[in-house]
This record gives structure tokens, sequence and C-alpha cells, in this order.
């Protein structure tokens, strides 16, 4: 019901594959949900502790949810979890739209990937096991994920570009045109030698209260077409930009402003984007709200702009786009493309290094060298941290990453609330596992200046809040037109799944996911000192004065493993793994 | 006077980029900037009271939302989607 108890395993050695279905323990769903949630178990369950991310016994999920496949507008998604290769800590990013759909068919509630092949092939998955199979991808090699759905028409694919192929450490893995992007998971499958997966089923997970399903399917439909939704469906996220600049949020020259002004801002708005070559709409499989903008054909949001756009100096509209379209061709994050070459950028500024790299420059040039590893391009293919420590010379202070992934379009010393749920979240500077902003823009909360008591409860409450929609999967695009998420969430995973669980329990669950996500990095090398920001953002005030104090960011994290009841230090002992009810999920055997 | 700048789907509501409008009490400039702009009515504006899809930046800083808040003259206030996410 909604779920099928079960999982896909994907063992690759040599030129061959081996599938298996492997049982899920029936209260697996119950304890984690599904997406993200089912994705951290399976990767405890299934990653060696302290494996290489690129080895090949380093497991690659795409954990599937129990909304997905029901008539719920926006839950056409899946999740992809890794130890990223960039950050050395969980990753879990969510991918959308109709592979995700064709990837619940093949009966199972999510697929695991393990071992390598030695050479290039596509992964054909079937719901029928005899009928999994490989095929030599060498005539791919280098191809676009769209031009290998090309050549798989009419199949579902998800697909690895040129960048995964030479293990670019932000290299991601899409489909549909959309990408899991964040943390490199187009880099392990590029080190498992697999360019794409294709999937094929009819099996169907029969929802539990079908026609309570179908009434709150047309009534959340209703409820998405709403003003509360208006906003990604008529302007897109793009329209961010021109507000965060007005605002003084919008990340400029590697964090080294938060303004490009007004008529700047405005060439990069929806208008002027619209003026290159026009500007249409589209939208995930099922989705009601439909937020694809795309402007002269490139698909466009708000993270992809300010990261090509503001941060790199480029204020031409099309060379954002043409960088746009670069990332999607090449299978590259647009986030870390962004950060990595601004932060190059200044360090070229600065005359640390004698790269003809300026802000403002095109990106395309180099985007193409990140995704070759050509010459410099191989250095900056390993992220800003790593490129920062081969520099030295104090660069490290400007790299602008947390956990070695590069910092999304919000700029912490003028959201104090972000500054601390980027610090803390787990798979690095994030804003879609923390959605902090959002505490920042609300009446009495003061932006500039953050709270030792009343902030880490706002981050806790954003976070917990993305862990539920990217477990069930709903799309936080809705989340305005949802009144009580623990109570409707609640309610969709009975009907979807016949999973019976009130709010407080669901809470209670999500809360267990947030554990384990922290357990796993604690596994994996974690400490407390990786809580932290830049040094850029605690000792160069902006402006006008705004600057985050270290002091007080290293009292707010501490206060926030308080507040989740774990130590002050973040450990995780005995009695705290009691009450999260995790303990008996750690000794699970793979 | 009371300088106002729409942003994002205020903007898209009203129609119009900005309007200036006499001073007074928040509420009390937001009525006379429906009247200004009376595509905000309903989902963005109700009654002076900004709906839950809006905020209200002033000058650009301090969201504010008190009914009984005063602006001076020359106050900037700015409107934009309460919505940040991207
Ligand atoms: S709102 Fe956008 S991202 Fe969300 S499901 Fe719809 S089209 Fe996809």
């Amino acid at each position: 019901m909604g779920i099928f108890g079960r999982i896909l395993k994907v063992r690759l050695a040599g030129d061959r594959l081996e599938c298996e279905h492997v049982p899920l323990d029936p209260e697996v769903h119950r304890a984690f949900v599904g997406g993200v949630g089912l994705g951290a178990y399976l990767l405890w369950r299934f990653a060696p502790a302290g494996v290489d991310p690129l080895a090949p016994e380093a497991p690659l999920i795409i954990a599937l949810a129990p909304l997905l496949g029901t008539p719920l507008t926006t839950t056409a998604k899946l999740a992809v979890v890794c130890k990223s290769p960039l950050t050395g800590r969980i990753s879990d990013g969510l991918s959308s739209s109709s592979f995700a759909l064709a990837a619940k068919r093949l009966g199972v509630d999510a697929i695991v990937i393990v071992g390598a092949l030695d050479r290039l092939s596509t992964v054909h998955l079937n719901e029928e096991l005899h009928r999994c199979r490989l095929e030599p991808a060498a005539a791919l090699s280098g191809a676009s994920p769209a031009e290998v759905g090309e050549a798989f028409a009419g199949a579902h694919v998800a697909a690895i570009g040129e960048a995964g192929e030479r293990r670019v450490r932000f290299a991601s893995l899409a489909n549909d045109g959309r990408h899991a992007g964040r943390g490199g998971a187009g880099a392990i499958l590029g080190a498992k030698q697999v360019k794409a997966i294709t999937v094929r089923g009819d099996a169907i997970a029969t929802v539990a209260d079908g026609e309570a399903m179908r009434e709150r399917a047309r009534d959340l439909a209703r409820r998405s077409r709403g003003a509360a939704t208006d906003k990604y469906r008529r302007l897109g996220t793009v329209s961010n930009l021109e507000t965060f600049d007005r605002l003084r949020i919008l990340p400029a020259r590697n964090f080294q402003a938060v303004s490009i002004g007004r008529k700047r801002a405005r060439k990069l708005s929806p208008e002027g984007l619209g003026a290159q070559g026009g500007h249409v709409r589209a939208g995930c499989a099922g989705c009601t709200i439909g937020c694809d903008h795309r402007f002269g054909g490139t698909r466009l949001e708000y993270e992809s702009l300010f990261a090509l756009g503001p941060l790199c100096g480029v204020e031409a509209p099309e060379l954002v786009l043409a960088a746009a379209a670069a990332c999607d061709r090449l299978g590259l994050d647009t986030i870390s493309t962004g950060g990595t070459i601004a932060f190059a950028m200044e360090c070229a500024a600065r005359g640390l290094v004698p790269w003809s790299l300026r802000f403002g420059d095109d990106l395309v040039p180099w985007i193409e060298r990140i995704a070759a590893r050509e010459g410099i391009g191989d250095r900056l293919a390993e992220g800003s941290r790593r490129l920062a420590a081969s520099i030295g010379q104090g660069s490290e202070r400007f790299a602008c990453h947390v956990k070695g992934l590069e910092l999304p379009g919000y700029e912490p010393r003028t959201m104090q609330t972000m500054a601390l749920g980027l610090a803390v979240a787990a798979r690095g500077a994030d804003h879609n596992r923390s959605g902090a902003y959002q505490a920042d823009l609300r009446p009495g909360v003061d932006r500039f200046a953050a709270d030792l008591e009343e902030t880490p409860p706002r981050v806790i409450e954003t976070e917990d809040h993305a862990a539920l929609l990217d477990s069930l999967i709903l799309c936080k695009f809705l989340r305005g037109a949802i009144a009580d998420p623990w109570v409707e969430g609640a309610e969709l995973l009975a009907m979807a799944a016949g999973i019976d669980l009130s709010g407080a329990e669901l809470r209670a669950a999500i809360r267990r996911i947030v554990g384990l996500r922290h357990l796993f990095n604690r596994r994996e090398g974690w400490t407390i000192a990786e809580d932290t920001l830049p040094e850029r953002f605690l000792s160069e005030p902006l402006e006008d004065g705004e600057v985050v104090s270290r002091e007080l960011l290293q009292g707010m994290v501490a206060g926030y493993y308080r507040a989740r009841g774990y130590g002050a230090d973040g450990a995780l002992g005995g009695a705290q793994l009691e009450r999260l009810q995790l303990g008996r999920w750690l000794e699970m055997e793979p | 006077m009371v300088e106002v700048e729409l942003y994002g789907l205020p903007r898209l509501y009203a129609g119009g980029e900005r309007c200036q409008v006499p001073a007074g009490t928040l509420r009390e400039v937001l009525l006379a900037v429906e009247a200004r702009f009376p595509g905000l009515a309903p989902a963005m504006l109700q009654g002076g009271a900004v709906t839950e899809l809006v905020r209200v930046a002033l000058d650009g800083r301090e969201m504010i939302e008190s009914a009984d808040y005063p602006l001076g003259e020359g106050a900037v206030l700015v409107l934009v989607s309460a919505q940040a996410g991207g």
C-alpha cells in the first residue's frame, strides 16, 4: 500500500550486474517515512564506515516515497542519497518528474547501487529481475543527459553528463531536465562507470484509502492553484533576485557585496530574462503549480541565477543563461559551479593565482574546463574547499562553503537565522534542508542579530519541516497551501500507505531522521568544529557593519544541539538514541 | 509622503512598481496603497493589513506588521513576497 516493502539492490562488478529484491523491515516506513528519511536509513545500512565516496563499495541510493505514484499534486519526486564526494558527509538531493514515477513501477521502495563496472555502461532496470541488464555506453561518452534521453527515446532515463564521467566532485544526476544537483551524486555514478539508468515496470503500489486519496488529491490541487503558489507559478523563483537585492541579501562577487544595484537587478528579473528569447513555463509530471520557467529555452531558478550571475559578477542575462545551459548539458550543480568559480575569481583578483579569470567573465569556457578536468579546470573540479587548500595564502578565509558545500544565495550576515541554519545543516551549506531564511523574513525576528535563545528553535523548526516534506515527498513550493503540515502529512501517509501516525509520532519520526543523518556524519568523522561559517562572515563586516559574531554563532550551535536533546558538542549517547528510538536501526546488516 | 516599493507578488498583483502615499500609521498607509492599486486586494492586502503572502520591510530592513506603527515623512516601505524559497 503506497509502499512495496522491499528494495532493489544492484551489484555491479566488472562487466556484470546482479539484481535482487531485499525485503525491508515492515517498520522501516513508520520509522523513516520515505524519501530522504528512507535514504538516510539505507545509507547507514549499506555504506561501510569510512568508505571513500568514489570507491566501488560506496552506495548510491535512489529512495522513493510513500506519496509517489498517488494522484496528489507535486509528489513525482525521488531522493538521491549518498556519502558526498565533495563533503565526505551525507548528501541527499531531490529530483522530479516522470523518471520518479517510472522508478516506483519497478515495484520497490528504493534502488541501492553498489560496486563498479570496468567500462562505461547503461544500467537497464526492470521489474522482472531477469530482464535487468547492462549495455555498453562508450558511444554515449561525453553526451549530455538530454542527449542520453534522446538515445533511449520512449524510456525513462536518469543520466550523468561529462562532469560525472570525469568525477567532478559536484557533478549532478539528471532526469527529465531536472537535476539531483548538490553533493556530487553524478561523480559517484561516474566512478561506477554508469552513464545512465533506465527503469521499466508495471507495478502499482495500492493506495490504502483510494476514495479519501482521490478526494484529497482534488482538494490539494485546488489549494495549489491559489495565491499561495502564485509566486512559483507566475513569476518563478528568479523573482527572488530583485527582492533580495533590495533587502541586501543577494550574494555578489563571492560574498563581497549584498547588492548589485536596482538597474542591474532589474536586468536579471523575470522581465529582463524574458527579453532574451522568450519566457515559457512548464512543470514536473502531475504538478498543478508548474514552477519551471524557461528563458530563451533554458530552465532557470533563483539559485542558478544568483550563482552564475551576481556571485561571479556576471550581469548580462544572455551570459547567465548560457552558463546555466552549459551546467545542464555537462551535468553540474550550478551553485557549486558558480561558488567555486567566484572563489577562483577572487583569488585571481587578489593576485594569489596567475589565472586570467575576472569577475564578469563569460563562464562557459570555465564550466567546460571544469567538466573536462582540463588544465586549471581540474583544480576547480575539486570544489572550493579543496581548491583553497591547494592555493593556500590565506584564501581559505573567503572560500565560501560549509563542510565543503558551497553556499546558496542567502547572505548570512544579513540573515542571521539562516547563518545558523547553514552552519549546522548536515549536508553542508544548504537552503533545501533548512528553511531558516523564512524565519529571517518574519516580523518580530531581527535578521541582523541572532538570539542565543530564540534562534536555535527557529532553525530546528524549519529543518524538521523540510525533512517532513522531503520524506513524504511533497514539493516545498506547496507549503503555503498546507495549513498544518504535521497533521496533513500524517493524514496523507495513512491514506497512501496505511501508516497510522499521530502528528506527534510523525514529528518523532522526523527527529529520528535528522538524528540519523547526524549520526552518519559523526561516524564519518564530523566534529562540532565543522558547524561554522567561513571566516569572511565572521570577520569582514558589510558596509553597514553587519557581521556574524563568532562567539554568538558558537553559542547558538551548542544551543541548537541542546535544543535537539543532544549533548552541547553534538554527541548522541545511549539515552538520546533511546529517546529517538534509533538504537535497533543502527544494528541492521547490509 | 511615504515611498512604497513593490517587488515579487505584490508588484504582480498591483500592476505597478511604486507609489507615494501620505504619511500615517501602517494601516493608513496600506489602505492608501490598496486604493492606489486595487489589484492588491484581497490576496495581498485586506483592510489595511497584509495577508500571510506579503511582508513589509521598513526601509528594506525591519519587517513590521503592527497596524499602529507610525510611518513619518520620507519613510520607505518595501512590500515583498513572504515566500523566499528558491
Ligand atoms: S512546484 Fe515546481 S518543483 Fe514543485 S513539483 Fe511543481 S514543477 Fe516541480
